[in-house]
């Protein structure tokens, strides 16, 4: 932690950065995402098992500093969602400052003290503690235990289901949808200024509360990230009514994979998988 | 809006399955529909008429016309809308014939859709708006790429109606595949004798820039507009300051250490060198890879006897910009070598003929070059393994063509008959030799074609065997051929003293590079693709792109010229006016809401989408959306369908129009 505080002072002294967007201590262990401008602010920026929240979320809504970058404090999975952005023209790499710290799991519940039995479901299959992208790092790799991945067992229960069971499943889950869009506020990807599910005239997403509005805004939310969630998995995180949103966008990234061998926020130089083709695509699908 | 309905009976064709007489009845109760009538053929005058005396009778808006597909007779009834006074944007096609009449045969259900489209069409036309066409300025300049026959046609006849041309060729003289000919079917005619003035047209034309020993690099802009990036490779000769007299290839030392590519390797070329004796222009090119002082700089003979000092060893390429109207891609073919495939060719070659092993098993371009006066034998049958006389030549069509397991799947066209000159050839030469042909079929459809391979065999008394050669083998200084003549049924053994393998005509390997700079389709093989096998044979699918001669697909001379010569004609019809109208059915961003994720950029086809800056009064930039640049854009709604935002919309097709066509048909 000396470390970043470190890395942070001498960033903000030399005006490499404008700011540094990190996290902040909060009570009871918990952190909040929190915006360093001084040298004083440095001071207050930790990195925990509690340092949760998915910061390149911000890169959407923050204009280009006068001078300087924008310093970002982002874990190893979440540094795939700027690579998406960088990707997909949202960002430019040479104004972002990337600190990326060797990770050693984030908190499932963050209420509660970090243990075994406490680590988001994300950190389970992580491949990417340890950053290969970064301006600058900290922090040393420990040996985690894991629980069992449950999100995994789950995806193969849901396969498993007949069509009907699966509908029901899922219009169980939608049922609890209030469109309250925090999925969507959360998520890195979704950077639109009007999503479509916004656009009235005309409204081609109906998102009534109603079995079909329920499945139309969480189906289409599935659709526009499918190739290109990233998973950090803040929609699940969010969610007020506890729709397993990451069984879906999981399915979906386990599809690129087995299907195109593409894994989203790998390689900025990558063309993305929507909006590309390669000669070798699996053209099984056309019937 | 009072908008006017009319059904087109299409004599039997629509009237048959459709009910017209009471589905414009039905549709007069559509809200918004003034009047609502059919008749017997709604495209002839007198139906056009209909329209334009309904149009003026009841004060119309727009109108919808039920009839066949918009792609036959839309552009008929906007012109005759257009005549009564409504902008011919305004005018909606239901397509009741091929999408009812045509594929259904009950009459009660046929007319309940025909019904529904029409319904449907009206909600669209009510919400369509008047549309005037997009005007944009011609460049009138064009740019030929390939020096071939065929590039040389489009040229000549471009350049003769007026217009500036710029040739490009990647080789140091153009010509092409019929300067290396020695003879052309189907006359017997000296292929340069009828070339060569044409070349030389080409290089004194005021109006042609000849661009050899160069290529194109990059592509941008759109038809009436294009800027051309051209390559021109550097020559390490001042073209101004040679002379072309030739005391640098006479004095070079480095004289057998390259093959020469125009005598298709049966001969040798010194490092400076041009082509052929009539190379155009008559400019020397060093090849660096073989020439002494690149490797190990010493030598510099040729700049010591250059009397002119036109010598630049340091020359490097450079680069030239082109304001360019239209292009014709003429690139040709290059004949599949069969030696072995080639490292990730999905092609299998055929070892099995011994070609690149045997010394006297050659290909068709090489036995042109055997039989030309100019060539390396000065036109004497001299086999390459030992110079003597071949006294029986064995010809194998078809190798590659038409052999969709080991080669491709077509058929390579004019092998039937350059293999019924070969054989007619060498027994001009030689009087006592053998000519026998193993074929599978002889295609000679052309004017005289069959009456001359006819000739070949019965004046000429080539022997035609109708079966393919399974195996080659060298014995006692002979080819033995073992195959089948499948009309007599039995196994056939000859023991040859040269073999003549007819391969494909294939396309030229960086053919689909180029094929993605300039922005159009080609086929699997390579081969650039037409607009419309038919109706648009010369045009690519990009505006203002024209394709002539075997770029396209095997073609021969008479065929490549004629689609030289339309390919020109269609560039002089573009150039034939100061502006170019297009419909103005083209994409549009709604920059309040663009994010500028590009998704749009990367699916468009025709590179037609551009990165826009927006920036405040201060000119402080605020963010970058995409814009579509109308003169490339062609209306295909790739971009409408991927924008996650919907900030993409088709106009003529807004989602406004067709969200009211979808509710429309949702009333049923």
């Amino acid at each position: 932690m000396a470390e970043l505080k470190e890395i942070a002072k001498e960033l903000l002294t030399s005006g490499t950065v404008a700011y540094i967007i990190g996290y902040a201590s909060e009570k009871n262990d918990k952190t909040v995402p929190f915006i360093a401008r001084t040298v004083e602010d440095a001071e207050k920026l930790v990195f925990t098992h509690h340092s949760v929240n998915n910061l390149s979320v911000y890169l959407k809504r923050i204009k280009k500093p006068e001078s300087g970058k924008v310093g970002l404090v982002v874990k190893g999975c979440d540094l795939k969602a700027v690579v998406a952005l960088i990707q997909e023209s949202q960002s430019k790499r040479e104004d972002i400052y990337i600190i990326s710290p060797k990770c050693n799991t984030v908190v499932s519940d963050n209420t509660k003290p970090w243990n075994k039995d406490n680590i988001a479901s994300k950190c389970l299959s992580c491949e990417v503690r340890t950053p290969s992208l970064f301006d600058a790092t900290f922090g040393e790799i420990e040996t985690v235990e894991l629980p069992s991945d449950e999100q995994i067992e789950l995806i193969k229960k849901v396969e498993a289901m007949s069509t009907s069971e699966k509908w029901e499943f899922w219009k169980n889950e939608f049922e609890k949808c209030v469109k309250c869009y925090a999925c969507r506020q959360a998520c890195p990807l979704c950077y639109c200024d009007q999503c479509i599910v916004d656009k009235a005239s005309p409204r081609w997403i109906d998102s009534s509360a109603t079995v079909q509005g329920n499945f139309a805004w969480n189906m289409i939310r599935a659709f526009h990230l499918s190739g290109r969630c990233i998973g950090c998995e803040e929609c699940n995180r969010v969610c007020p009514v506890d729709i397993p949103l990451s069984l879906l966008n999981r399915k979906m990234s386990m599809f690129a994979v087995s299907e195109y061998d593409y894994k989203a926020g790998t390689s900025i130089e990558e063309p993305t998988l929507v909006g590309t083709y390669k000669l070798t695509d699996n053209e099984d699908f056309i019937k | 809006m009072k908008i006017g309905v009319f059904v087109c009976q299409c004599g039997e064709n629509i009237g048959k399955t459709v009910d017209c007489v009471g589905v414009a009845k039905s549709c007069a109760s559509i809200p918004g529909v003034a009047v609502s009538m059919e008749y017997k053929y709604m495209c002839s005058d007198p139906g056009q008429n209909l329209v334009k005396q309904a149009i003026a009778d009841n004060g119309l808006d727009a109108v919808v016309v039920a009839a066949c597909s918009p792609h036959m007779h839309e552009k008929t009834f906007r012109k005759a809308a257009n005549g009564a006074g409504i902008n011919p944007f305004l005018v909606e096609i239901a397509n009741i014939r091929e999408h009812v009449s045509w594929i259904h045969d009950d009459v009660p259900s046929g007319s309940l859709k025909a019904t529904d489209l029409i319904r449907s069409a009206v909600e669209k036309v009510k919400n369509n708006a008047p549309l005037t066409t997009i005007k944009v300025p011609v460049t009138k300049r064009a740019l030929v790429i390939g020096g071939g026959i065929s590039g040389i046609q489009a040229a000549l006849d471009i350049a003769n109606a007026g217009y500036e041309v710029v040739l490009v060729e990647k080789e140091p003289s153009i010509g092409g595949h019929m300067s290396q000919l020695s003879e052309t079917f189907p006359t017997l005619d000296c292929s340069q004798c009828i070339l060569t003035p044409r070349m030389v047209e080409v290089y004194q034309h005021p109006k042609i820039k000849l661009l050899t020993y160069s290529e194109v690099e990059a592509v941008d802009g759109f038809i009436g507009n294009f800027k051309v990036k051209i390559r021109k490779k550097a020559r390490s000769v001042i073209d101004e300051d040679c002379n072309g007299c030739g005391m640098c290839i006479q004095k070079c030392p480095t004289k057998k250490k390259a093959y020469s590519e125009f005598e298709e390797g049966m001969a040798f070329r010194p490092a400076i060198y041009v082509p052929f004796p009539q190379a155009v222009p008559n400019i020397p090119v060093i090849d660096r890879s073989v020439c002494t002082f690149y490797k190990t700089g010493k030598c510099k003979i040729c700049e010591t006897v250059c009397g002119r000092k036109a010598i630049d060893f340091m020359q490097e390429d450079t680069i030239l910009e082109e304001e360019i109207g239209a292009i014709v891609v003429a690139t040709g073919f290059k004949l599949y070598k069969i030696t072995k495939p080639e490292p990730g060719s999905p092609y299998e070659g055929y070892g099995e003929y011994g070609y690149g092993e045997y010394k006297d098993v050659i290909d068709g371009l090489q036995f042109e070059r055997m039989a030309s006066a100019s060539g390396p034998t000065a036109g004497e049958m001299k086999r390459p393994s030992d110079g003597k006389e071949p006294k029986k030549i064995v010809f194998i069509q078809c190798v590659g063509s038409r052999d969709e397991s080991k080669g491709f799947s077509y058929c390579s066209k004019i092998c039937c008959m350059y293999t019924a000159k070969h054989a007619m050839l060498y027994k001009h030469k030689v009087h006592d030799g053998e000519a026998y042909v193993f074929y599978m079929d002889i295609r000679s459809g052309g004017k005289m074609y069959e009456e001359f391979v006819r000739r070949g065999i019965e004046e000429d008394g080539a022997k035609y065997i109708r079966g393919r050669v399974s195996r080659l083998y060298e014995e006692n200084g002979k080819i033995i051929v073992k195959g089948e003549d499948t009309l007599a049924g039995v196994p056939i053994t000859i023991d040859a003293d040269m073999v003549v393998l007819a391969t494909a005509m294939v396309a030229q390997k960086e053919a689909p590079k180029l094929a993605q700079i300039l922005g159009i389709p080609y086929d699997k093989h390579g081969f650039m693709s037409e607009s419309h096998p038919k109706l648009k044979p010369v045009e690519s699918s990009s505006g203002g792109i024209f394709l002539a001669g075997a770029a396209n697909a095997p073609k021969d001379i008479p065929e490549s010229v004629s689609m030289a010569s339309a390919a020109a004609a269609k560039v002089m019809i573009l150039f034939s006016s100061d502006i170019l109208e297009r419909e103005p059915v083209i994409a549009q961003v709604d920059e309040s809401t663009c994010v500028g994720c590009f998704y749009c950029q990367k699916v468009c086809a025709y590179n037609a989408v551009e990165r826009k800056e927006i920036k405040d009064r201060n000119g402080k930039l605020i963010k970058v959306v995409a814009y579509v640049n109308e003169g490339l854009c062609q209306g295909c709604g790739t971009c409408n369908a991927t924008c996650p935002s919907k900030s993409v919309e088709l106009i003529g097709f807004k989602d406004e129009q067709i969200f009211a066509q979808i509710c429309a048909l949702n009333e049923i």
